[in-house]
């Protein structure tokens, strides 16, 4: 074949382009720390790229629910056990008073208590977090007991909503995060505390204070079912917590996987290319050879 | 014989070897010009002393009179430039095709930008899951209603600079078609003047340059044939002749674009005169284009099957990209186009979007305890078309009116959540259970324009094709480019200039032309002994 210094000159060229392609290709991907910068770079991790970016801001998205979950829990937990306090501590004040010794006097002092822990009962009702009343289901922007508690006795209902409040954790696994408030702040509780008062103040009970004992405990064990099941969504919570941040870690690690450059790879890559580079720039300088003219006289 | 007969042809050889140096000198001096063929002095000896017939004067045998430059001609393969205008054609197409789709690359980049339709949709779908654990929170609800509008402004921006790009590949396609046009009033004045130089016996070699020049520029727009046709006359057999120059379609259909010094323009069919040179340029002002005309005839871009049949080039890698229509059996027009389909693409993901996003709210309960309405207005559309630039939030919603709740309690986030699946529901589904919902979701019946796979797969589908489109482009594009190199090297190496070549002719032609002039002074010195040096004996 016929060479001539036009066709020298102009491979030259073309493979000093090629190299100097190859050298902005590697520093992009160094400088991006990403092997993909366009979607033709390679469609098929590109667009697994986009899948994962998901997941991994899902996962993140979740892990955010998770904390908001805990509040109420934590909260609730929190109550239910004040809650459990306040009538063991009433379930004390009625052993007193059942006691044969107590004078009526007396008993008037320990209806005065058992009234301001019945209105401490209705404060931890009320309970807000966040500003939103936890004890009142899903209608968490109305007080659960609004109606005068001191006149209150079961002939009207309180209406505390006992709707679930769930919480989304994973993809279509939910988690209740309230505790039934009707159950625990139940109108038998309250119709039996002014019933209660109002016998100690009187200073005789019809049938003895006794029996309202197995009423207090009746009502000591719904709040106890109600802190065990939230301890239990709590352990759940934890469990479910353990492994989402187990998913965000392998989301992320599949994506960095998928789309981030291997620096030790990539610079090696890029040392070779610049030392093809150089070599291709020392042999353009060969190859502009001197001619025959260079030796004629 | 003559006296003089040595003197005359030491003469020939002069003259015939100063041609050639100064051959060498203009091969030399255009050694860098592009489209340069390296030209070549064909030397040829003149017809002997005597010419044979019955009174020849008795000499033995016939003795040489010299030499002559014969002509001067090009050395150029005519093979490797079919190959090379085959090539041109296909590069020129690729090229069109990887240039656009890098382009709505750049536009629809999904490479982990936090612009990008995917990302706008992930926030947004975490502001709904922000608004289902506290469905109550003003701020919760706020963010909702600014990042769907963010969503839809999305929308706009992608329908918007696409539609941008589009008609800039149409301005592309007039400048195309106006270059095209000038190319081939060129070639038909160069054929001229070839025609009334080739008659009396010249080769006009740089006329030839110049018409190939045009005409391997011309291939990068068309996939052309070259047919060549003698001009008659006095000619000479390595004359070039008249290049007629022919475009045929995959359907058979063809027209000589150049015939002789006339030529046809190519023009837009129904499109439009963007330059008031009376020449129809630029593409349709509606809808897509149909193919181009050229003398009358007809060349559609596709045929009823949605067969591309125009000719390959960039022209046809421009409208390919712009976008075109043909008329299907049924009678139906169908519009096909990279910048086209994508657009539809977006209105119909933008469309099925809204409409199962509004389906959702619209059962849900907002904070004032009314029924969700519309989340999303396509203002008056009446199908997906165009919904991508009209899809936005109704402007008619405040944050207490997003439809959260369920069982319409402020505090139940369960539709918030529905909301935040919408883009995992299966479309091709007629029940889709919703939480909080006992009633079932029949997304079928909807009448979106996608009807299987999720928002978000079809999204992806969307991406991934134009990727892999894009990616397939420039592998071609690279490939035609290193098939066309190498037969441009093939004709490099046939027709360009050698410096080391020229300059060893140099010395081969001056060595002889010093020659031919030592040939005149050996003659003079002959001629100066029978002039001064006879019948001077015993002087």
């Amino acid at each position: 074949m016929r060479i001539t210094q036009s066709m020298l000159a102009r491979n030259f060229l073309n493979n000093l382009n090629t190299s100097y392609s190859k050298l902005a290709k590697y520093q992009e991907q160094l400088a991006s720390g990403k092997k993909i910068n366009k979607l033709s770079d390679d469609p098929l991790s590109a667009m697994k790229g986009i899948s994962y970016r998901r997941t991994v801001a899902q996962v993140k998205q979740y892990e955010d629910n998770f904390s908001e979950a805990s509040t109420w829990i934590e909260t609730t937990n929190d109550a239910l056990d004040e809650a459990n306090q306040v009538l063991q501590r009433i379930r004390e004040l009625v052993v007193e008073g059942s006691t044969d010794t107590e004078t009526p006097s007396d008993r008037q002092s320990i209806a005065d208590e058992v009234e301001q822990l019945r209105d401490q009962l209705v404060d931890i009702a009320n309970t807000k977090v966040n500003d939103k009343y936890i004890f009142n289901g899903t209608n968490t922007t109305e007080k659960p007991i609004s109606t005068d508690i001191s006149t209150f006795d079961g002939s009207t209902t309180l209406g505390i909503n006992n709707n679930p409040v769930k919480i989304e954790l994973s993809k279509g696994i939910y988690l209740q995060v309230n505790a039934d408030g009707s159950k625990v702040f139940s109108d038998d509780l309250f119709k039996d505390l002014k019933d209660l008062i109002s016998d100690l103040n009187a200073g005789t009970s019809a049938n003895g204070f006794d029996r309202y004992l197995d009423k207090i405990d009746a009502h000591i064990d719904n709040v106890l079912s109600e802190l065990s099941q939230t301890g239990a969504r709590s352990n759940r919570l934890d469990l479910m917590k353990e492994r989402v941040s187990q998913q965000e870690l392998t989301a992320t690690e599949i994506m960095s996987n998928n789309e981030d450059v291997d620096i030790d790879q990539v610079y090696t890559d890029f040392s070779v290319a610049s030392g093809a580079y150089t070599a291709a720039l020392k042999v353009g300088a060969q190859v502009i050879q001197p001619t025959l003219l260079d030796f004629l006289k | 014989m003559s006296t003089f007969f040595g003197l005359e042809t030491a003469k020939r050889a002069l003259a015939a070897q100063q041609n050639a140096l100064y051959t060498v000198g203009q091969n030399v001096a255009n050694a860098n010009t592009e489209g340069y063929t390296r030209q070549r002095v064909n030397l040829t000896a003149t017809d002997p002393y005597p010419a044979a017939s019955m009174n020849r004067p008795a000499i033995a045998g016939q003795i040489g009179t010299g030499v002559e430059a014969g002509e001067i001609q090009r050395i150029r393969d005519k093979y490797l430039d079919v190959q090379y205008r085959e090539n041109n054609s296909k590069l020129g197409y690729w090229t069109a095709k990887s240039d656009a789709l890098s382009k709505m690359e750049s536009v629809m980049d999904e490479t982990d930008s936090d612009s990008s339709l995917s990302n706008t949709m992930e926030a947004f779908w975490e502001s709904l899951q922000d608004l289902s654990t506290n469905p109550e929170d003003v701020s919760a609800r706020s963010v909702v209603l600014e990042r769907g509008k963010t969503l839809t402004d999305t929308f706009h921006y992608l329908s918007e600079t696409l539609s941008q790009d589009k008609k800039d590949v149409g301005s592309e396609i007039s400048v195309s078609v106006n270059d095209i046009n000038s190319i081939l009033e060129q070639i038909s004045d160069l054929n001229k003047q070839i025609a009334a130089l080739e008659p009396n016996g010249y080769l006009p070699n740089d006329l030839y340059d110049k018409r190939d020049i045009l005409v391997d520029k011309l291939s990068s727009y068309l996939n052309i044939t070259v047919e060549t046709e003698k001009s008659g006359g006095n000619a000479k057999a390595n004359a070039d002749g008249i290049y007629n120059i022919k475009m045929t379609a995959a359907d058979g259909t063809s027209v000589y674009l150049v015939q002789g010094s006339s030529y046809n323009s190519v023009e837009v069919q129904n499109g439009v005169d963007s330059d008031g040179d009376n020449i129809i340029d630029s593409p349709p002002a509606s809808g897509e284009m149909v193919g181009i005309t050229v003398g009358g005839i007809q060349f559609a871009v596709s045929d009823a099957n949605g067969n591309v049949t125009f000719p390959q080039g960039k022209l046809l890698g421009l409208i390919e990209s712009y976008g075109y229509q043909y008329t299907d059996a049924n009678g139906n027009t169908v519009e096909a186009g990279t910048y086209p389909e994508m657009l539809d693409s977006l209105d119909k993901l933008a469309y099925t979007f809204g409409t199962v996003f509004n389906a959702v709210h619209e059962k849900g309960t907002d904070l004032e305890g009314n029924a969700g309405t519309a989340f999303f207005t396509f203002g008056s559309l009446t199908d997906y078309k165009g919904a991508a630039d009209a899809i936005s939030v109704n402007s008619s919603l405040t944050y207490s009116k997003i439809a959260a709740s369920a069982n319409g309690d402020p505090g139940d986030g369960s539709n918030a959540i529905n909301l935040a699946s919408v883009e995992d529901f299966d479309l091709s589904s007629n029940a889709v259970s919703l939480e909080g919902f006992s009633s079932m979701l029949n997304i079928a019946s909807l009448g979106l324009p996608f009807t299987t796979g999720t928002i978000n797969s079809n999204y992806e589908g969307i991406i991934g094709k134009l990727g892999v489109d894009a990616e397939r482009a420039n592998n071609l594009e690279a490939n035609s480019s290193s098939l066309l190199e190498s037969v441009e090297t093939n004709r490099q190496s046939v027709s360009s200039v050698s410096l080391d070549e020229e300059l060893t002719n140099m010395i081969k032609y001056q060595q002889a032309y010093n020659a031919a002039a030592r040939m005149i002074t050996m003659n003079d010195e002959l001629l100066d002994k029978i002039i001064s040096g006879m019948g001077v004996v015993g002087r």
